[in-house]
């Protein structure tokens, strides 16, 4: 099936042990192979985190963004998963990152901050648009560091 | 057909005390067969009519539908495999006894045949198919302990809204994520099948664990629930799960049956969520049977009959109509309340035929009233969706002749919940035929006022627990309905009166009517003339 460009965007509940050894292995892994499957599949896309929620970007193909989106569904180490957006569009808004990865560096915190990190980001309380241009500006700033 | 029929190659005599050959032959706990080279059976034995409803006469390949049958060729082989309807699997043995006759000794397989035989798999998903899902548990429960097996009975909810708004084909590919999905939760030792169209069953191993079962239940919950994503529509659905424990039953049938139950449960509790089979379940399936055997009869056998219930004008102190209340005289349990059936009658559906009998009852019986009193019939949301309520209440008033406006309809809203458009239109009509419609217990349920928006309704009839609650809260909020219906031209009837207290207190608001206990309890039809000349008087 021929498809077009479209962008989808989500955020769900953590569910991995709140032990950062662990949660550091996990996540890992999650971004490796999302990382691999990603340029085979041409997604593009970022991913955010902190102890209580994931949200991610993807970008791509449509076909293969459903795949993707697929393989997450199926992945129990989170769970509550909000589907909050799934657009066309016309350029990717992550041309260079198979799977960019944002956590909560020092200067993320600032940022963070301003939204509400000190009680837990809660990305449940922003749209698809908000937590897409959220994520668009630290990747703009984590490439220019 | 005769079953015991005499068996052919045995005739000669034996001594008295000693069982014959036939009596141990029918007491034989296993099949046995005695087949011609035709495929007919000659004889079967007790065991063979219980487990294969094998008689004289019937068919082998009927009995054993697609294996291959060379009754001389097989004559003499160590065993071999034949599946019955049931897909249960028997070690046959065969033996010639000449003039063209075979002996076929059946014994239960241990080695049951399983899914992976291509034919056992469902076309669409690749899942295990019915008939080789049953094989694998009769396997699994001849095998091994049988707690260590249990089943999920699943069904998707709103799938089939899924298949009529977005086509067959994302239907499809909804199934076949939701095939990937379970084989995703289960053990590979696991059996995911698919039985119907949207129903799956997971057979699981190992449950030996206490709450194995509970987890992966959850866990099918969850990740089938989790929403979809397919040619760029986004599709939620939910499913319901039945589980049931190897221990609590031996056959790989009785074993599904009770997971069925559990899901039946699953379902009623609200769907989306898992329920384990408990024992007892299917006496409360049985009970509900039943009635809904003797509610099918009711009709038939005249045991309804409608109580009436006045309400007064609260300016005039008449009495301005009756509102018609069902009542079921059962034969042998008496007098059964509403509450009891109106929702199992709702759940297959009889709500309409019951709803039709009251609307012809009321209208006929209402006929018998002096002046223009009015006759209030209550009518189900479910009426609303047979698309049948307009013919049913212009043919009631046809045949009865009551003038329209001395019928008033009462619905509740949930009758407006779904497929509000189409309602209002039945609503319009209804009111074009010159019937009144009020909304019913309003204030408990979502109390919308966009209802009110939608449809101008002549009364509206404030629930009982805002009247019988003497607190402030209660008394603004009835104050309120009553104040927002008589701006908009709508009577209010105040339900649930007891006291005089309460009467007085209603006076001082906005209603227009009461109805309860204090100004007349329900009563026959019979009572009525009496009701009203006592009426009259005071």
């Amino acid at each position: 099936m021929a498809s077009g460009m479209y962008r989808l965007v989500y955020y769900s509940r953590n569910h991995i042990a709140h032990n950062e050894a662990t949660f550091g292995s996990h996540l890992e892994e999650i971004l490796e192979k999302s990382r691999i499957n990603n340029q085979r599949d041409e997604i593009t896309g970022a991913l955010l985190f902190n102890a209580g929620c994931f949200a991610q970007v993807l970008e791509g193909p449509l076909d293969k963004v459903e795949a993707a989106f697929e393989r997450i569904q199926q992945d129990e180490r989170h769970g509550n998963v909000s589907l909050l957006a799934l657009d066309p569009i016309d350029r990717r808004s992550f041309p260079n990152w198979a799977m960019g990865f944002i956590g909560t560096s020092d200067i993320h915190a600032k940022r963070f901050a301003g939204i509400g990190l000190s009680s837990g980001f809660d990305p449940s309380r922003l749209s698809g648009d908000e937590i897409h241009a959220l994520l668009r500006d630290l990747a703009i700033e984590e490439e220019a560091a | 057909m005769n079953v015991a029929t005499p068996f052919p190659q045995i005739t000669q005599a034996h001594p008295a005390g000693i069982p014959s050959a036939e009596q141990i032959l029918e007491l034989l706990p296993r099949p046995v067969l005695v087949v011609g080279s035709d495929g007919l059976v000659t004889y079967a034995n007790t065991a063979s009519m219980t487990s294969l409803a094998a008689v004289v006469g019937s068919e082998m390949h009927d009995l054993f539908p697609g294996c291959a049958l060379n009754l001389a060729t097989m004559t003499g082989a160590p065993s071999s495999l034949l599946v019955s309807r049931d897909s249960e699997n028997f070690d046959a043995a065969i033996a010639a006894l000449g003039a063209g006759q075979f002996l076929i000794d059946l014994r239960p397989s241990l080695h049951a045949q399983c899914a992976d035989k291509p034919s056992g798999l469902d076309e669409l998903t690749g899942l295990t198919k019915r008939n080789a899902l049953l094989a694998c548990l009769s396997s699994a429960l001849c095998t091994g302990p049988a707690s260590s097996v249990a089943v999920h009975c699943l069904d998707l909810d709103r799938f089939k809204m899924i298949n009529d708004t977005l086509g067959h084909a994302v239907g499809d590919l909804l199934l076949k994520k939701v095939a990937d999905r379970l084989t995703a939760a289960c053990h590979k030792d696991d059996i995911v099948a698919r039985i119907g169209g949207d129903e799956f069953v997971v057979m699981q191993r190992h449950v030996e664990e206490e709450g194995a079962a509970e987890t992966l239940a959850s866990r099918i919950v969850d990740l089938i629930g989790r929403t979809y994503v397919i040619h760029g529509h986004t599709v939620n659905i939910g499913v319901s799960v039945g589980v049931a424990i190897g221990k609590d039953a031996v056959q790989a049938r009785d074993l599904l049956r009770n997971g069925d139950l559990a899901l039946y449960e699953a379902k009623k509790a609200g769907r989306g969520r898992y329920s384990m089979f408990k024992n007892g379940m299917d006496a409360l399936l049985f009970a509900r049977r039943e009635m809904e055997i003797d509610l099918r009869r009711a009709l038939a056998l005249k045991q309804f009959k409608l109580n009436y219930q006045p309400f007064i004008n609260v300016t005039s102190n008449r009495v301005d109509g009756f509102e018609a209340l069902l009542r079921w005289e059962h034969p042998v349990k008496g007098n059964i309340p509403p509450l009891s059936f109106i929702s199992l009658a709702e759940e297959n559906g009889l709500i309409v035929k019951i709803g039709e009998w009251v609307m012809r009852t009321a209208c006929v019986e209402a006929m018998s009233w002096p002046g223009e009193m009015i006759v209030a019939v209550n009518v189900s949301p479910l009426q609303f969706k047979a698309d049948t309520l307009l013919d049913t209440v212009a043919t009631a008033l046809k045949r009865s002749g009551l003038p329209a406006h001395r019928l008033e309809i009462e619905i509740t809203e949930g009758a407006l919940l779904d497929d509000t458009d189409n309602v209002i239109q039945t609503l319009n009509s209804l009111r074009e035929l010159g019937v009144k419609i009020s909304m019913d217990d309003f204030g408990t349920g979502y109390s919308s006022l966009s209802y009110l928006q939608k449809f101008p309704f002549n009364k509206i009839k404030i629930d009982r627990s805002f009247v019988a609650s003497d607190d402030a809260d209660s008394e603004a909020i009835l104050r309120s309905i009553a104040g927002l219906g008589a701006s908009l031209g709508m009577a209010i009837t105040a339900e649930g009166v007891e006291t005089a207290e309460q009467l007085s207190r209603i006076r001082g608001e906005r209603c227009t009517h009461v109805q309860g206990y204090l100004t007349g309890r329900p009563m026959g039809i019979d009572q009525i003339p009496a009701f009203l000349a006592q009426n009259d008087v005071e």
